[in-house]
């Protein structure tokens, strides 16, 4: 396997990282050294040449080989690596606006979403308790790859090439799957074509998560209507680009509780989506105290947050409970969620690798 | 854990009560306060918001087991 990147020198593994801090190739933390063999064992469960282009990053294009690169320095195993190739390949979608996104004085970042059986065979890939913490190493990994993609392809640097006033957590790393067993919920990736069968990631730009809390009551019949205003109440809070500038997707991540009271109402995924959308609204009059972005009517009325139900990304996930959440968009809504297959094929021995 | 751990240092017979999925949270936090012994009832996961006659009937059902576990007849 012919690797094309520049090879450096080093003593010893602890030299080699200091290199790699010096040279502004992590994101802050260890990284794993990308050796030849360690890149060529996380190339060895997908069947495409290292010098495949799979998108471009800003000044960057992303090969597979660059791509392994960065998934090994975040520690991914190569059972990971099909979905950071999705991950990458869906950023590399015009409709995402990765360069808006990387330069940006907001603090967004990319969530990758994965849906269908990649969930396993590529993880596993948490979507319960903690999805969204620590612990989970293929979450954990899978995000921080993209990241460091964004980095080191893109040229993604603080102060530089991104542009974040403040940037969040979220952008170390954010990947989660879909609790698609406890969701009542057709599973997000179908509401974009896909058999459930197949799997796919889905990006979003958006901001850190928002706390939802919600105490549901099986004997409260209007238990459905306080998790759709708490929820839309969180989409349209003062600060989020969505109510300054109206527009923007956003990401609500129900927990299975909060799923199964909505449908148990008799809300389908596109209900939630229409009420959510029709609820995220603020009165003019608050509008003119708040948001300085935005043409406000004169003649009143409410201001919505959303362009429309399509601004939404529903997913079901985290711990069963009273918390679900919700990211608020970025950009001035300039970007779209995008979506890109996961393609892999395990039925050779990975070559080269420690047991699991 | 902890409220059960503060009953029974101040002499108070105390029985915690745990929803099956904080199981091992329970025991990692009664580890924690030192007092890896303190009798707990678990509850089927979740009670919180299931309803007034669900909560009465777990309340039912779990009641004699946790009486037997202040009076010491139970482990």
């Amino acid at each position: 396997m012919k690797l094309r990147a520049t090879r450096h020198q080093a003593p010893d593994e602890a030299s080699a990282l200091e290199l790699f801090h010096l040279r502004e190739w992590t994101d802050g933390l260890p990284v794993i050294i990308p050796t030849e063999a360690r890149v060529e064992s996380m190339l060895a469960g997908v069947e495409l040449e290292p010098d495949i282009i799979v998108g471009q990053i800003g000044p960057g294009e992303a090969t597979v080989e660059k791509i392994a690169i960065n998934a090994v320095m975040a520690g991914c195993r190569p059972e990971h690596f099909p979905v950071v190739l999705a991950a990458v390949r869906a950023v590399g979608d015009p409709e995402f606006d990765i360069d808006n996104m990387q330069s940006t004085t907001h603090g967004m970042g990319p969530v990758i979403i994965v849906n269908g059986p990649a969930r396993e065979v590529c993880g596993p890939i948490a979507s319960g308790w903690g999805a969204l913490g620590p612990g989970h190493r293929a979450n954990a990994s899978i995000g921080r790859a993209l990241r460091l993609c964004l980095m080191n392809i893109g040229g993604a640097r603080p102060g530089h090439g991104d542009m974040a006033a403040l940037g969040q957590p979220g952008k170390f790393t954010c990947c989660l799957a879909e609790d698609e067993e406890g969701s009542p919920f057709p599973p997000l990736h179908t509401s974009f074509g896909y058999e459930a069968e197949q799997s796919a990631v889905t990006l979003v730009g958006v901001d850190a998560p928002h706390s939802v809390m919600m105490q549901t009551n099986d004997d409260d019949p209007e238990a459905h209507e306080r998790i759709l205003r708490v929820v839309a109440g969180a989409i349209a809070i003062p600060g989020a680009n969505n109510t300054q500038i109206g527009k923007g997707p956003v990401i609500v991540a129900l927990n299975p509780v909060h799923a199964g009271v909505l449908a148990s109402a008799g809300l389908g995924r596109d209900d939630v989506l229409d009420e959510l959308t029709r609820r995220a609204v603020t009165p003019s009059a608050t509008m003119r105290g708040w948001a300085t972005k935005r043409r406000i009517p004169d003649g009143g009325g409410d201001l919505p947050a959303l362009r429309g139900p399509e601004d939404i990304v529903l997913i079901v996930a985290g711990g069963s409970g009273m918390y679900s959440a919700v990211f608020s968009g970025g950009l001035a809504g300039s970007t779209h969620p995008v979506h890109a297959p996961v393609e892999f094929d395990f039925s050779c021995e990975l070559p080269g690798l420690p047991p699991v | 854990m902890r409220d059960g751990a503060i009953f029974a240092r101040a002499g108070l017979p105390a029985v915690a009560i745990v929803t099956e999925a904080f199981v091992e949270l329970a025991a990692f936090t009664a580890e924690a306060v030192g007092m890896p012994a303190i009798p707990r009832c678990v509850l089927p996961h979740p009670c919180s918001g299931t309803g007034d006659e669900n909560l009465a009937r777990v309340a039912r059902e779990a009641a004699p087991g946790i009486i037997e576990l202040i009076e010491g007849r139970r482990l």
